[in-house]
């Protein structure tokens, strides 16, 4: 390892850091150790890559919220290779031009649908309040086609108190109030309330409200109201709240102005919507009409606004990537340059860092690639500093040693310039393993697991996030290795799924006139021993476990 | 014989409650917070925090009122975690502390409705942890006792009500009255709770709601000076128990200026050396240093009983201190931004440090 220190030209920095980041050989240390984090020179530039980012998030939470894929595509060139300040500067108008719009469209689609909420709600109020109109009044209508009680003349209270709950219908209050209401008019199918003053208010209540809007009602009015509702089946897709919520329309009858007012000051504070609905069956008829058609209009809106939305935001899709991977570049560039010693007169930066000293070559490649980037005539000079420091550790590890590297490691990172033990530990570990797994059969069904692994490695990266799964797969050289082990070790204690393999001839014979149940019997030694591996006759001894945990150890 | 079954029900909750503990600002924080200059500045520092989430998708100039309601979204969330997974006896207890945040609640409808103002902003400015299912009801009635019968009897605060329903109106004096006769009635039910628990809490939360009660005794008499309040019934709204009953609330009931409170709160150890140096006059915030108000000094040892609680394990007394220091730190971190964004730098200091 040695510490080596850059002179760096300042028109040239961000495309050197970009180089020597993208090479991943140098340490840098930190040489304003001793300044605060605000009072560094580029605090400036991370904000404002801060700023973008806030932006990307929001975008991309629009792109999950609306289902569009989002392309795993990275645009390589862009994202790996040295970004002029004209691109950043493009990129970063790009994408604040489609936060911008897609900021509209969000707007606009959410007042869009707040207005068809509330055209739906009334819909559905107009319905239900309908059928319970016809309900109460006994009498049939065409459009509803409500069963009868048996008179079906002008018997009001009659239905109420004989009709079976067919649908979700609930009545509370005081059938008195309705009934001497003096009555509903059956021809015309309205309520005559003009002189008798009962008039009533509707509207529609999240289900679970509805209990307290009950009990709050009865209590406040003393029991002088009615109130039936019905539960409406679809949820609906309110706007402010995530999901859709159930809800029920309600109607509460009661006698005079300000009964009434208080009636619709408490549902409303309960966060009910109320809507005006007219108490003759034509009017109604005429407003659910009107209603349908108005809704069936905003749909067509609300789908060019969706499908307006989803244009934009796959267009950014395809993008959004690359985008997140360059900003956290450049981010890390700036963070980067913050540790470097600024020197004002010579409009350098000065950086020291570590590295192996066999990789000073490929550094200064990488200067001079930057440095030509740059399209400066300044080239960057590399100093190797002799220094007592105690340099940091860097181990190479390649795909196979990796894993083993990082057990190592949990147990305490190598001093710079000790012996690894990752080195050994690749052999060492698995045989350690084997020695106490030892069986053939399973050791085979290991390989065969963690070859198959290693062979789809790249299909199979995705692991590597799961949860449950990623210790298995980064581990995968690990078990294959053991799994080549066990199979030796199991060749050797002679064990396959737990069994004993006669492959070659036994050197012990058991007696075949003796025994039975419960009686032991002692096998004789024959001249010539089991050529490889523990007798299979050990299998079936009383004493195995004496012999082979001994020869185990040894 | 508590320390062995503890664990059963309150262990999980116990260890997360000790992670949002070991998650508030130390002093080393709160330096760095001080020493920001824009309120940008102020949110990259508090990036790190447990209010980084909260923070990092809002736009960039940032109020203060933004801030402080996205860090009171954060203790909700944490609280909201803690109440959704527990079970009795725990889920009693976290209840009762937030009966303290709907009697707030619950005032601050009937003042709106008073003042006729409209009924969504005023649910908007509740606070969120003294929400109750008939709460949004309050804004109709008019009277304590249609109050009461409306609303109140299905609410939690019930048998708190039964001893302000004499009063006549409402208007701005009996307003106040209702929110101490209330809060009063709250601190000894819960005071009488504790002593159910057992050990451990008794012994803690019984530190706390003490001291609780002697500061509500104290703020009481400072503030009714000047009021038509009569001595009855200042006397009335002091809560019954804590350091200061029966003695010296009697003695408090009488009174009549700052300098008779000085003289009667000297007597007691604890309060002498709280008020040695206090600038009685002094309003919250003063210059910093020694010219601290009676209110900061309170702050202090409030924290001070507050960290002490965590010395203990296997007692129910942490949630409610971890409730308070958080407020605590909310209100610190809200003072800094202030300061901040007013351009008063030297006045930064003023906040009750908690680590």
């Amino acid at each position: 390892m040695s510490l080596i220190q850059l002179y760096i030209p300042s028109d040239v920095s961000r495309y050197t850091v970009s180089q020597l980041g993208e090479l991943g050989l140098i340490q840098f240390r930190d040489l304003n150790a001793d300044v605060s984090a605000f009072q560094r020179s580029f605090v400036q530039s991370v904000r404002r890559f801060d700023e973008v980012e806030r932006k990307l998030r929001y975008l991309r939470t629009q792109i999950e919220k609306t289902d569009v894929d989002v392309y795993e595509f990275l645009d390589e060139d862009f994202a790996s290779a040295a970004r002029s300040p004209r691109d950043i500067d493009e990129m970063e108008e790009k994408i604040s031009a489609h936060e911008g719009r897609v900021l509209d469209l969000t707007r606009a689609y959410k007042n869009l649908q707040l207005k068809h909420l509330e055209l739906v709600e009334n819909k559905y109020v107009l319905e239900e309040v309908s059928s319970l109109f016809s309900e109460m009044t006994g009498r049939q209508q065409p459009a509803q086609g409500a069963s009868l009680s048996t008179s079906g003349g002008s018997r009001d209270g009659a239905p109420l108190l004989s009709r079976q709950e067919t649908m979700s219908r609930r009545s509370i209050g005081s059938l008195d109030a309705a009934r001497s209401a003096g009555g509903f008019d059956v021809e015309h199918g309205s309520v005559v309330g003009h002189d008798i003053n009962v008039g009533f208010v509707t509207g529609v209540i999240p289900r679970d409200r509805i209990a307290t809007l009950e009990r709050v009602l009865w209590r406040s009015l003393r029991g002088n109201m009615f109130l039936n509702y019905v539960d409406i089946e679809e949820p609906i897709h309110d706007p402010r709240q995530e999901e859709p919520v159930y809800k029920s329309a309600f109607i509460v009858f009661a006698h005079g102005e300000s009964l009434r007012d208080r009636a619709t000051k408490i549902a409303t504070s309960l966060g009910a919507t109320l809507y005006h609905v007219d108490s003759s069956a034509e009017r109604r008829q005429e407003d659910l009409i009107d209603t349908m058609s108005r809704i069936d209009d905003l749909h067509q809106i609300l789908e060019n606004n969706h499908v307006a939305r989803i244009t934009e935001l796959t267009g950014v899709s395809e993008q959004i990537n690359t985008w997140f991977t360059v900003v956290r570049k450049e981010k890390a560039i700036y963070h980067t340059l913050n540790l470097f010693n600024h020197d004002n007169n010579r409009d350098c930066l000065i950086a020291e860092g570590w590295c192996a000293s066999n990789d000073i070559p490929a550094i200064q490649s990488a200067l001079h690639i930057a440095t030509e980037d740059a399209g400066s005539n300044v080239p960057t000079i590399l100093h190797e500093l002799r220094t007592t420091k105690e340099p940091p550790t860097f181990i190479r590890t390649n795909k196979f040693t990796e894993g083993f590297q990082n057990i190592i490691d949990a147990y305490g990172v190598p001093k710079a310039g000790e012996v690894n033990p990752g080195l050994f530990a690749t052999i060492t570990f698995p045989f350690l393993f084997a020695l106490m797994f030892g069986d053939l059969g399973h050791g085979f069904l290991m390989t065969l697991c963690a070859g198959l692994m290693c062979v789809y490695e790249r299909k199979l990266s995705w692991l590597a996030k799961s949860e449950s799964l990623a210790m298995f797969y980064t581990g995968r050289y690990i078990v294959l290795m053991m799994g080549i082990f066990s199979m030796f070790t199991g060749f050797v204690y002679n064990d396959i799924f737990s069994r004993a393999m006669w492959t070659f001839a036994s050197g012990w014979a058991w007696p075949t006139d003796k025994g039975g149940e419960g009686v032991p019997v002692e096998a004789t030694k024959l001249s010539h021993v089991y050529a490889i591996g523990i007798d299979p006759a050990w299998h079936h001894a009383s004493n195995s476990l004496l012999f082979t945990n001994s020869y185990k150890m040894k | 014989m508590n320390e062995i079954y503890f664990n059963v029900d309150g262990g999980f909750l116990e260890g997360i409650l000790r992670g949002y503990r070991d998650g508030l600002l130390t002093t080393h924080q709160y330096m760095n917070l001080t020493q920001c200059d824009t309120m940008d500045d102020l949110k990259l520092q508090l990036a790190t925090t447990d209010y980084g989430p909260f923070l990092q998708n809002e736009p960039s100039p940032m109020s203060t009122s933004t801030l402080s309601a996205r860090c009171t979204d954060a203790l909700v969330q944490e609280f909201q975690y803690l109440q959704q997974n527990s079970a009795e006896p725990i889920s009693k207890f976290l209840d009762y502390i937030t009966y303290g945040y709907m009697i707030d609640n619950v005032i601050l409808l009937i003042t709106g409705t008073l003042h006729e103002r409209d009924t969504h902003d005023l649910l908007d400015k509740c606070h969120p942890l003294g929400f109750f299912d008939t709460m949004p009801a309050l804004c109709v009635a008019t009277t304590v006792q249609e109050l009461y019968n409306t609303v109140m009897v299905d609410s939690p605060l019930a048998g708190y009500f039964r001893e302000c329903l004499s009063a006549e109106d409402l208007n701005e004096l009996n307003i106040e009255i209702i929110r101490n006769t209330l809060y009063k009635a709250y601190l000894e039910d819960f005071s009488r709770y504790c002593e159910t628990l057992g050990d451990p809490t008794a012994t803690v939360m019984g530190e706390v709601l003490k001291f609780e009660a002697d500061r509500r005794t104290v703020n009481i008499t400072i503030n009714s000076f000047g009021t038509e309040l009569s001595k009855e019934e200042r006397a009335k709204l002091y809560p019954r128990l804590g350091n200061m009953y029966p003695e010296a609330q009697t003695k408090l009931a009488r009174v009549d200026d700052m300098d008779q409170v000085k003289a009667v709160l000297e007597q007691y150890s604890e309060y002498r050396m709280m008020l040695a140096g206090v600038n009685l006059n002094a309003s919250s915030g003063g210059a910093g240093g020694n010219d601290l108000s009676l209110e900061d000094r309170f702050f202090a040892r409030e924290v001070q009983l507050n960290k002490e609680s965590f010395e203990q394990q296997f007692h129910y007394g942490v949630f409610y201190s971890w409730l308070r220091l958080k407020e605590q730190e909310i209100r610190n971190v809200v003072w800094i931004a202030e300061c901040i964004s007013q351009q008063q730098k030297d006045k930064v200091g003023n906040y009750t440090a908690i680590y």
